[in-house]
């Protein structure tokens, strides 16, 4: 039995059969149960637990139809439209799913209708689970008026107005019915009925297309999940090929017996739809995921989706010989498949002064722009940046010889270096609009050499004079930002 | 129509390519790569080769700087006849000797645009990538970066590396955080270590300096040699030894290694 607290007393929010039997109920106090029953087994209620659930169970359903919505906190709506058949109708398909989630330990209650408003209410009020084709009315004319989805309140003032079943208002003038008890309860008749449409909200992007493949008995070795993937992705391609499209965003789902299911994704930075390219993309992204991937007892479905599409025009092959940009793209693919997309990035430049923001990273997938590249001003024989840069400057002890020159020695990483070149300083102040709290140092760098030639990329935070009049011992801080060649 | 088997256009392209001066990336990597230093060249006969695996190590831990930009300077010239350059770190070795800076390279020789930036956490990971990456005709050059002394780039997996490098004809090169004694299929194998720049005439930096020291190389003897890089022209020049004396103040080391 789940107790939660509704208005600053225990209620029983769920209870099984056992505590049918005795006679509890839901919503009834738990110092009432208590005091009928005193040794009953409670437990709080764990919303956070039950949406997981739910989420799970949604995963699960998408066997089925690729359109699975949610009805928290207990429900979900599937929209099984042109999808039946492929499970032997309607009957069948109710069956399956009944019977599947009874193996999995889970009971459930579901209805199945031309409208998602009357599946709701017969799932939860029917007599039968299964309502023909245009026989909606006559079997919400049966049914209390809480199948349709209304407030407690609602309900309530209905049932004081002498309103207990859906055959009560059903004929009724619409008008004064609205007017007492809002626009709300006629829209959910409506929705039940069929006049008025409602759309499920898909929990997940639809995919543009969908290859699939059950097994009678499930594989679990990873040579027959990539000898699959590449059939379905043989099938995706015609089906692409069909559209002249090829796939951005793939995704892999497999679906383990015990109800589990697996997405894997995988990109592409050119459109795609060689399968023998798609099949590579998933064995990287298998190895990389091969320890959060139990195969457990095996997978009885794959399926393969395009989730992006992209225009895709026939191309011509073989003209300039060996393709070399393909091939690239192709690397740029599988190396971001295997390691994510996000470790292996170009470097795009970005029109500041600050440093460490001159050079985003971006996905070598998605860097397919112009680079614009106003380089920095040369001063000297010596390149102006490092070819290496810290992303944690390092902090070190320096010596300057003038407050604000450059140092004569400083002290990196243990090690003592006697600076005998030296060019600087470059003034580099932080952008108002970065430095939103307003303590951020102005810079001065300096491009050093050693004694030995190691040369460095360092600065000195702060400006002598105005950042250190507010503090008596003051002093300045070095840091190494980068390294020369 | 029968004109125009493949073979026949890539010829074609190549030629109009020539005619228009463009840079075309249709035939790299088959050619030696020379430093234009007839010394080191002889010693290399000719350059150092595509197609095949080189190993970059810095000196000291302090010349990290130096060695990093050495494999640049490698992986620019190669970057000449067009095709891009592939940069594998893994995420220690960032830590260690800095992000691959974008400004900085473009001035240093390499560009931007043409490098490609793969991070991983794992060293072997980063072998694999390499082998993969060495395979693909479209990278100029691959440049790995191992911590330490890089032992997991044994014999067997040079070996590897060195015959996808075979398969893709871009240079490899395998750059160790410290100089290792390992036994292993390169070609040549380097280590660098910075040195004084010639000041310019107003005593500020001049051009990057290296002291070069080839301590393995199939095609001939060992030796070491002074360089400057100038990265306007993507070349290397030789550095007079008197400057370049101040370089060799260190620990002294057995004076010619011979090639195996």
């Amino acid at each position: 039995m789940i107790v939660e607290p509704v208005k600053s007393a225990l209620r029983i929010c769920a209870l099984n059969d056992a505590a049918v039997a005795l006679g509890l109920k839901a919503w009834m106090p738990l110092a009432d149960a208590r005091a009928m029953h005193p040794s009953l087994w409670v437990e709080d209620a764990d919303p956070q637990a039950d949406r997981v659930l739910l989420d799970g169970v949604a995963d699960w359903c998408d066997r089925y139809t690729p359109l699975v919505g949610l009805d928290p906190a207990d429900g979900l709506f599937l929209d099984v439209s042109g999808c039946a058949h492929l499970f032997g109708g309607e009957r069948t398909l109710g069956g399956d799913i009944l019977s599947r989630l009874a193996r999995q330990g889970l009971s459930a209650q579901i209805g199945l209708a031309d409208t998602a408003g009357c599946a709701w209410a017969v799932a939860r009020y029917g007599k039968t689970w299964l309502v023909p084709k245009n026989d909606t009315r006559e079997i919400l004319l049966t049914l209390p008026l809480a199948a349709l989805r209304l407030d407690d309140k609602i309900v309530s003032a209905l049932a004081q107005a002498g309103l207990k079943r859906i055959a009560d208002v059903i004929d009724r003038p619409r008008a004064p019915l609205a007017a007492r008890f809002g626009n709300g309860f006629l829209r959910r008749l409506d929705q039940a009925l069929g006049t008025e449409g409602e759309s499920i909200q898909p929990r997940l992007p639809l995919p543009s297309y969908v290859a699939e493949r059950r097994f009678p008995d499930p594989i679990g070795r990873e040579g027959d999940m990539l000898a699959t993937i590449e059939q379905l992705a043989r099938e995706l391609a015609l089906l692409l090929e069909r559209h002249d499209e090829g796939a951005r965003l793939l995704q892999v789902a497999l679906f383990r017996t015990d109800g589990k299911v697996y997405r894997l994704e995988a990109g592409a930075g050119e459109p795609l739809r060689d399968p023998g390219r798609i099949k590579r993309l998933f064995v990287e992204r298998l190895v990389s995921v091969a320890d959060a991937c139990d195969p457990g007892f095996g997978y009885d479905m794959v399926r393969l989706s395009a989730l992006v599409c992209e225009k895709l025009d026939p191309a011509q092959s073989g003209l300039a010989g060996e393709d070399h940009q393909t091939e690239l793209a192709h690397l740029v693919d599988r190396l971001s498949a295997r390691f994510g997309p996000r470790r292996l990035t170009r470097l795009v430049p970005h029109d500041t002064h600050i440093p460490e923001f001159a050079v985003a990273a971006v996905p070598a997938q998605l860097a397919r722009g112009v680079f614009v590249t106003d380089p920095v001003k040369q001063d000297s024989l010596a390149p102006m940046r490092p070819v290496r840069l810290f992303a944690q400057p390092e902090r070190i002890e320096a010596v300057a010889e003038v407050p604000d020159g450059p140092p004569v020695r400083f002290r990196w990483r243990h090690v003592l270096y006697e600076v005998t070149k030296a060019e600087g300083s470059e003034r580099i102040a932080m952008e108002w609009w970065r430095d939103v709290e307003g303590h951020a140092l102005t810079r001065d760098y300096f491009r050093v050499e050693s004694k030995e030639g190691i040369r460095i990329w360092l600065y000195r935070e702060g400006l002598y004079g105005r950042d250190m009049l507010h503090k008596s011992d003051w002093r300045p801080s070095w840091y190494v930002h980068g390294l020369f060649a | 129509m029968t004109a125009g088997t493949p073979a026949t256009l890539y010829r074609l392209r190549q030629a109009v390519a020539k005619i228009e001066g463009q840079e075309t990336d249709l035939g790299i990597g088959r050619r030696l790569f020379a430093f234009g230093i007839r010394k080191i060249d002889t010693v290399l006969q000719g350059g150092l080769a595509p197609a095949s695996l080189h190993e970059i190590a810095p000196t000291a831990l302090r010349d990290l700087g130096a060695a990093a930009g050495f494999a640049f300077a490698l992986a620019a010239r190669a970057a000449k006849g067009g095709g891009d350059t592939l940069c594998i770190q893994t995420d220690f070795t960032a830590i260690e000797s800095g992000n691959i800076y974008g400004p900085g390279c473009d001035l240093f020789g390499l560009q931007t645009k043409k490098l490609l930036i793969l991070k991983v956490s794992r060293p072997r990971d980063a072998l694999w990538a390499m082998e993969e990456a060495l395979k693909c005709r479209a990278l100029a050059s691959v440049i790995a970066e191992l911590p330490h002394d890089g032992s997991i780039a044994d014999l067997t997996a040079t070996r590897r590396l060195t015959l996808a490098a075979r398969e893709g004809g871009g240079l490899g090169l395998l750059f160790r955080h410290r100089p290792s004694s390992l036994a292993s299929s390169v070609e040549t194998r380097w280590e660098v270590a910075a040195a004084p720049s010639l000041p310019d005439r107003y005593g500020g930096l001049g051009r990057t300096a290296f002291v070069l020291s080839l301590t393995k190389n199939r095609h001939g003897p060992a030796d070491r040699w002074p360089v400057a890089w100038d990265h306007h022209e993507r070349v290397f020049s030789a550095l007079s030894l008197d400057m370049a004396e101040t370089a060799f103040d260190r620990p002294d080391r057995a004076p010619h290694i011979r090639a195996s």
